[in-house]
């Protein structure tokens, strides 16, 4: 159709001036000749009128003359003037910007099946990099033989990191591959709820007896099992029980066993028997490497260099990581700008680290005081009494961990004499945290108190 | 053709058509300006395609005909003929004659059949408002300074005229920030169209002190302001407008009074410092009773002035010294509104009393 159009033009442009050619039929075009009812897009009702009156004639010859029936001709503004290029400036929503964000797949859709595993979790979408390959290939092996190698499969790491992700992406994973394994999901804080429920109905036996007919176990989040001695008993039998049919077990948590309070240390021992696996904060390549993958899942754009700026200043977890992603998508969305301008223009800024608030250094002297029970003038004296120099030990690491400050400092906060007394505080409590738990657990408890 | 009129007179008419009939190449015919005579009927007429100016002239005698010259060089010699002559124009063909008494001078014109017929407005379909000239001549003035010129981006390049509410509105954005007045406050015909800013600025400059009403009437794709002798005729912008009300935010909770001259002169002091960082002020309420307006040009040195008035809740924003000061101009009232929330919501600018006019700004990155 749109030939017809030009060799028509072609025809008329010989008829009439230059000028007058350029000017009225330079942006027309042919919209419709059906049934001899002739439409042409003209740029503004300027131009309507001049090409009625003056040209009708002379367009109706020149599409006959390319075998086109003309019964009438119609004129209709078509605004030829669509932007070309994107602009580049803080726009706000304009009604008509299609949607940058084309097709988010049912994502977020939960589908519960009465095995517990949401389908959304797979190992396709889970992203391997250097902090989680280990864990991944551990999890590989579990799906080609369930109960093997690495049984019970106990997984730890931080919130956010894709505990939940990587041991339901098994779940499914090995559903795919035998749709009639019994495998059943479930948080720890649902296992001893309904324990208890079961329980009080006098149902005990067939709670029991339900997990024993499992062929895969996936406990979520163990760490929560604290202070839930009968659960914790309940779990220990049942460990044992599919433990010794070699059935599968999957367990998580946000630490080691032996870091887990009132764990009894029978369990403790039999779930990292066959190896415990971490997922860590993932590096920079791999959080660019998470974005990526969770852009293309989206179906959105965004520029490599808005990737390497939300994966350069989230550094908490993946959690966070994909949150940040998600709004500037949102925002890019709503202000017609792609993520990257919408970050050059400073409409969103991001910044997730772990130290939450700024603390002075008197906080954290008498955090720890507190913390320990001891008046800051005791502890930041000269006793050499144990606990009260492991607690001025401790004000030492943290204010050398927390805030950076210069040993010299550190010597004036805490009231010891110099320098090197500091030095050899603060490597005391480094090295005696790697084998002391329960000082990693104060410390871990003293931060929340300071940030919290 | 002939026609007798005062040079007053059509000086004006001629300053009112000439100025869109300029630079437009491919057709030479729209440089000029056609002079109709019809029944008595005197016009005067330019167009750009994209609009037209109809000037109609009341003369003292007239002859019927049609002819059309180029409209700068008519403009400039009757603008240079004594005040108060009575100046005649004839024409014969294309040949164009000016007397007035000792000064003659002959033109060569071109004959009407090229010139562009000029679209109408359908009057049975059109929808139509009418408002006091001082009114709309503010209005469109505080709107049109947020009106874009990108022209890749043709919605924003207009004032979008419309109705909600049974009110008349007009706004205008370039994407940083926004301005929006109420016009009308009670109408009962809808509209939704974006007018080019640059018709609207045409019919500011047409519009004189004897006029006392404008007359704005919209078709599908066309819309026509009539005053006095006057009309403009302007293709409508073919595209959609933000949905701009939900870029007003609705719950900026740092709010304080200001008096409009002092910011203005703190405003324009800050801006002298900030010409290095492209304009960014600070802007920052410390209560109990402090706004300051700061501004660091690492190499010249700072600026930092204070206002006094009652500050609740504390914060800080960034804006552009600029679009604060064209923002300050368009408000009227001596005590403005100033709200804010955080660095990322846009401000809003208001006049303390009446609530019609908002001008909403993006903050800067800070």
């Amino acid at each position: 159709m749109y030939d017809v159009w030009k060799n028509a033009l072609a025809e008329i442009e010989q008829q009439i001036s230059t000028a007058n050619f350029s000017t009225w039929f330079q942006d027309t075009s042919l919209l419709s000749t059906e049934d001899g009812e002739i439409k042409i897009g003209v740029k503004n009702s300027f131009y309507v009128k001049q090409l009625r009156n003056r040209y009708l004639d002379l367009i109706k010859t020149a599409l006959e003359n390319n075998n086109i029936t003309v019964n009438n001709i119609d004129f209709e503004v078509q605004s030829g003037t669509k932007p070309k290029v994107r602009p580049r400036e803080i726009t706000p929503t304009d009604t008509v910007v299609k949607s940058r964000i084309k097709k988010v797949k049912t994502e977020l859709t939960n589908q519960p099946t009465n095995t517990g595993l949401n389908n959304k979790y797979t190992l396709d979408n889970f992203v391997v990099g250097s902090n989680n390959d280990l864990a991944v290939s551990a999890a590989r092996s579990i799906i080609d033989s369930p109960g093997d190698r690495y049984n019970p499969f106990f997984l730890y790491g931080g919130p956010g990191l894709g505990k939940t992700h990587l041991v339901q992406a098994i779940g499914n994973e090995l559903l795919k591959k035998n749709p009639d394994l019994k495998i059943f999901y479930t948080p720890i804080s649902h296992f001893y709820s309904d324990f208890i429920d079961a329980v009080k109905l006098g149902k005990g036996k067939e709670f029991n007896l339900k997990f024993r007919k499992l062929d895969v176990l996936i406990i979520d989040d163990f760490q929560f099992i604290v202070g839930k001695e009968k659960s914790q008993e309940e779990f220990f039998n049942i460990f044992n029980d599919l433990y010794q049919l070699n059935k599968q077990i999957i367990v998580t948590s946000d630490r080691l066993p032996s870091q887990i309070k009132s764990v009894d240390e029978r369990l403790a021992s039999r779930l990292t028997w066959a190896g415990a696996f971490d997922l860590q904060l993932p590096k920079f390549e791999d959080k660019c490497a998470i974005l990526r993958a969770k852009a293309e899942l989206m179906g959105a754009e965004i520029e490599p260099e808005a990737i390497e700026y939300i994966a350069e200043n989230v550094n908490t977890n993946i959690r966070d990581l994909e949150g940040e992603f998600s709004t500037i998508l949102l925002m890019s969305e709503v202000r017609g700008l792609t993520p990257l301008e919408l970050i050059e223009n400073g409409a969103v800024s991001v910044n997730k680290t772990s130290k939450l608030r700024p603390v002075s250094a008197k906080q954290i002297v008498e955090k720890v005081a507190k913390y320990y029970e001891l008046p800051v003038k005791e502890m930041c004296g000269k006793s050499r009494v144990a606990h009260i120099k492991t607690a001025r030990q401790v004000a030492m690491f943290l204010l050398s961990k927390e805030l950076s400050l210069s040993t010299n400092k550190i010597a004036a906060e805490v009231g010891v004499k110099d320098h090197t007394t500091v030095m050899h505080g603060v490597k005391k409590i480094e090295k005696d945290l790697k084998l002391n738990f329960t000082l990693r657990d104060q410390i871990e408890e003293i931060k929340e108190k300071i940030y919290g | 053709m002939k026609i007798k009129v005062t040079q007053e007179k059509l000086s004006k008419a001629l300053n009112n058509v000439s100025r869109i009939a300029i630079g437009r190449v491919t057709l030479p015919i729209l440089n000029n300006v056609l002079i109709r005579v019809d029944n008595k009927k005197v016009s005067l007429v330019t167009t750009n395609l994209d609009m037209a100016v109809v000037d109609f002239l009341p003369v003292s005698s007239s002859e019927d005909g049609v002819v059309t010259v180029p409209a700068k060089l008519l403009a400039e010699f009757v603008s240079n003929l004594p005040k108060g002559e009575t100046i005649e124009i004839s024409s014969e063909d294309t040949k164009v004659t000016i007397t007035a008494g000792k000064y003659s001078s002959t033109i060569n014109g071109a004959l009407a059949d090229d010139f562009p017929e000029l679209p109408e407005i359908n009057e049975d379909s059109a929808v139509v408002y009418k408002i006091g000239v001082d009114e709309f001549k503010n209005s469109v003035g505080q709107v049109t300074i947020a009106a874009s010129n990108d022209l890749t981006r043709p919605a924003l390049t207009g004032v979008y005229f419309n109705t909600y509410d049974n009110i008349l509105a007009i706004a205008s954005t370039d994407g940083y920030r926004l301005a929006e007045k109420k016009l009308i406050d009670k109408v009962e015909s809808e509209v939704k169209a974006i007018v080019p800013a640059t018709s609207l600025q045409e019919v500011l400059r047409s519009i004189n002190d004897e006029v006392e009403e404008v007359e704005i009437s919209f078709n599908e794709d066309l819309v026509r302001f009539r005053f006095g002798e006057v009309e403009v005729i302007s293709k409508l912008i073919d595209a959609s407008f933000p949905d701009y009300q939900k870029l007003i935010p609705k719950d900026n909770n740092i709010k304080v009074t200001l008096g409009r001259d002092e910011l203005v002169r703190v405003t324009k002091l800050a801006a002298l410092f900030a010409r290095s960082v492209g304009g960014s002020i600070i802007c920052e309420t410390k209560s109990p009773n402090i706004f300051s307006v700061k501004s660091i040009a690492n190499e010249f040195g700072e600026n930092d002035s204070e206002i006094e008035t009652k500050v609740e809740v504390e914060g800080r924003v960034n804006l552009n010294s600029r679009f604060l000061i064209d923002a300050l101009n368009a408000l009227e009232e001596k005590e403005i509104d100033f709200e804010f929330s955080d660095h990322i919501a846009p401000i809003i600018l208001k006049n303390k009393k009446s609530n019609n006019y908002t001008h909403i700004i993006m903050p800067l990155n800070s």
